[in-house]
């Protein structure tokens, strides 16, 4: 199937990453030259946290991604799994917290006590 | 990006996909159920359940949907997909008109 009827220039399909928090993934459309900054600004849109409230963590190799910088030069490249974590009540953010399908079949008996 | 223009698809297990509606849209049936005059309940909460596919295949169909854009756009890559994906995603894509 092949539409070429979407609107934009092509540069606006140049990548996506995959963002995960407890059982959700957001998937975002970005360019290589936006810096995290941005993307925090588009997942504020989507969940009510404030940018400051949000953390990203590169998962391929656990680096906590910097505001100023380019999603290029952190090397988040086209289908990277990006981790989102959120401030906690005591100002600390939490640890990485994504479920896997797997993991969810077992937390489910034993309920593991991970509060997503 | 806003989030009237995302569509949420969740699996079997519950687990949630926030994608572009233009993504979503590649499958002919979603396509149908967000834009038939009828208005599906879905459509409105922009929310689709699908009891029949599982996360792992789930997350893969997303994925192929926004390579399918990023193809149509010129930009032509592989989809890799692993074998023992193959028969599931095929059955999914059947009944996602993909």
């Amino acid at each position: 199937m092949s539409q070429q009827s979407h609107s934009g220039s092509p540069d606006q399909m140049a990548m996506y990453i995959r963002v995960k928090h407890c059982k959700t993934t957001y998937f975002l459309q970005c360019d290589p030259t936006e810096t995290i900054l941005k993307i925090k600004e588009k997942l504020h849109a989507l969940i009510d946290q404030p940018v400051d409230d949000q953390r990203l963590i590169l998962m391929e190799t656990g680096r906590i991604l910097d505001d100023s910088k380019t999603l290029a030069d952190q090397k988040v490249e086209n289908d990277a799994v990006v981790a989102l974590t959120l401030r906690k009540d005591d100002n600390e953010f939490e640890d990485v917290n994504i479920v896997r399908p797997n993991d969810f079949y077992q937390s489910r008996d034993s309920d593991g006590g991970v509060n997503c | 990006m806003k989030k009237e223009d995302t569509v949420k698809l969740i699996s079997a297990e519950g687990f949630e996909f926030v994608i572009d509606k233009k993504a979503a849209m590649v499958s002919q049936t979603i396509r149908n159920m967000l834009t038939s005059p009828g208005s599906f309940a879905e459509t409105e909460h922009g929310e689709v359940t699908f009891p029949e596919i599982s996360t792992v295949i789930l997350e893969k169909i997303c994925q192929y949907f926004y390579w399918s854009l990023q193809y149509a756009s010129g930009k032509e890559t592989e989809f890799h997909i692993e074998p023992e994906l193959t028969l599931e995603l095929m059955m999914a894509a059947n009944y996602l008109h993909t």
